[in-house]
């Protein structure tokens, strides 16, 4: 499970994502010829207004929404109309919401083996070994009993890492995982987060934390009305960014 | 733990309720009286069984009673399975079973059960040869399963997009997300509305005497025109259903309080 960041091919490109377009009903235009590239192992924080179409990104790319026209591919298996190949990715990328998403009727236990054991296949001793390692990692260990609701909002957001990672995911996607959390829960939330990416996970994440963005992500991307505005390393794009809207959106949320 | 204000507010309405019932079996008396109707309680117990030699032998009523138990319980069983499966169908993304789903329920929830009744036992029966209770069976599970059916929708759309969207991001696929995160939760919300249709099926099936079905009601309606204990029959009759319902009620209560979780 530890990766040495130093050891991955810092090159090697695992999402493309081409001209992806997406119009909801309205017509809203969400996403507006936008593409974008990760390399694996890669942390890439996605910021920008609200309605700029952050959310539908992550959305498209583990095909939770289907694009209008573009291009994904992810891990080099293209997101197209073959059901095989968008339930591989489906399993092979991760994601987290801001509102948790665990099922209320199962325990921490069951909500972190079910994918493992209908997915992967594995056995249930084999999954609950991988699920106490997880809870363990994520500082939960002595809820594997509990059942969501009786978790503070921090706890469950752990829970459903835990939950996701259970699958060994290649990319994971994190939407405003922490929007929805009491101030002094964000924190705890983060601080996982800030491990996964140390041990190498490819993370695409849409958040407000911006000390967060700063500290842990190599790159950022600014979105606005479907679009990209612009992108780049993460000390370059904080400290020198080259768009005008990009020192407007900064200066307002800094 | 109750308080002692609880004791005395139960206490209080369970002596409402004796006298409530106090006074209704005084006016059936009452009024029985007025109009010269003779009470033979003494008799009924015969319908119910006879000792011959110390052997026990059903009387019509009981009879009647595992008729109606065996047809109601078949046909919860079948209506359940029609229920959901429309549910389901009506839910998918298929145009054909979207279609076929409406038609059912539509032509089902739009007739009156005894014309369904008595089309299924004077036209489909002779055609396909089915007998008098699988006709009654067949009636009742089409006519519950519809109802069921909207209910099952209901349970099924009132479950969050979050559910079936973590279910998707885990790579679960249509009938796992169903079978294991969906379903489970719509079924805890559903059972009160589900027990009263229980309940309805329970009701209903006094119709199926109407095609000479032995079930309690026809036992009921023989014995009486045998023997003229209107009154008498018809009491235990209506209890006996009542006794089935309540039954029923009590054990759905138990199966919600032994799976609380998720309001
Ligand atoms: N299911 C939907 N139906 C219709 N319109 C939608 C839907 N989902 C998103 N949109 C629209 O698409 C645009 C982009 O929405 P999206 O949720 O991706 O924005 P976002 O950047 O995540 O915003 P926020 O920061 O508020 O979460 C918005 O105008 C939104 O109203
Ligand atoms: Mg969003």
């Amino acid at each position: 499970m530890e990766l040495n960041k130093q050891s991955i091919n810092r090159d090697e490109v695992i999402i493309v994502a081409e001209h992806l377009v997406k119009t909801f009903p309205g017509p809203v235009l969400a996403l507006d010829d936008f593409s974008i590239r990760v390399k694996r192992g890669e942390v890439l924080v996605v910021i920008g207004p609200s309605g700029s179409g952050k959310s539908t990104l992550l959305r498209c790319l583990n095909g939770l929404e289907a694009i209008d026209s573009g291009t994904i591919v992810i891990d080099a298996i293209p997101l197209d109309h073959h059901e095989s190949n968008r339930l591989a990715i489906r399993r092979e990328v991760g994601m987290v919401f801001q509102s948790f998403n665990l099922f209320p009727h199962l325990s921490v236990l069951e909500n972190i083996n079910l994918a493992q054991c209908l997915v992967r296949k594995k056995s249930k001793p084999e999954a609950t070994r991988t699920t106490r390692e997880l809870l363990a990692k994520v500082g939960l260990g002595e809820k594997i009993d509990s059942y969501p609701d009786e978790l503070s909002g921090g706890q469950q957001q752990r829970v459903a890492i835990a939950r996701a990672l259970a699958l060994r995911p290649k990319v994971m996607l994190f939407d405003e995982a922490t929007s929805a959390l009491d101030p002094e829960m964000i924190g705890e939330v983060l601080e996982v987060m800030r491990t996964l990416a140390e041990e190498g996970m490819t993370m695409v994440v849409v958040t407000h934390e911006m000390g967060f963005a700063r500290e842990v992500s190599d790159r950022v991307v600014l979105m606005e009305a479907g679009r990209l505005v612009e992108e780049g390393a993460t000390e370059q794009f904080f400290l020198q960014p080259v768009q005008e809207r990009t020192r407007e959106f900064l200066r307002q949320i800094l | 733990m109750r308080t002692r204000s609880a004791v005395f507010i139960q206490i209080r309405d369970l002596l409402g309720f004796g006298l409530t019932i106090a006074a209704a079996v005084l006016l059936i008396l009452r009024g029985s009286e007025q109009l010269g109707y003779n009470w033979h309680w003494r008799q009924v117990p015969r319908y119910f069984y006879t000792l011959i030699d110390g052997q026990f032998l059903p009387g019509p009523l009981l009879k009647g009673l595992a008729l109606t138990l065996e047809i109601t319980a078949i046909s919860l069983v079948l209506a359940g399975v029609l229920g959901l499966m429309t549910a389901l169908l009506r839910l998918s993304s298929s145009l054909i079973g979207r279609g076929l789903a409406r038609f059912y329920l539509e032509s089902i929830r739009n007739t009156p059960l005894l014309v369904q009744l008595f089309f299924l036992y004077f036209v489909m029966a002779p055609i396909f040869d089915i007998g008098r209770t699988a006709t009654a069976v067949l009636a009742l599970s089409l006519f519950e399963g519809a109802y069921a059916s909207e209910i099952f929708r209901a349970g099924i759309e009132s479950i969050g997009r979050g559910q079936w969207e973590a279910c998707h991001s885990l790579g679960l696929s249509r009938a796992q997300t169903y079978g294991r995160v969906i379903l489970p939760q719509a079924l805890r919300r559903i059972l009160p509305p589900l027990t009263s249709q229980a309940v309805s099926l329970i009701k209903d099936s006094a119709l199926v005497s109407t095609i000479a079905v032995y079930d309690l009601t026809m036992e009921g309606r023989t014995i009486i025109a045998e023997t003229f204990l209107t009154f008498e029959i018809w009491l235990v009759v209506a209890a006996l259903y009542l006794g089935l319902t309540l039954t029923l009620s009590v054990l759905a209560n138990g199966l919600e309080r032994r799976y609380p979780r998720i309001a």
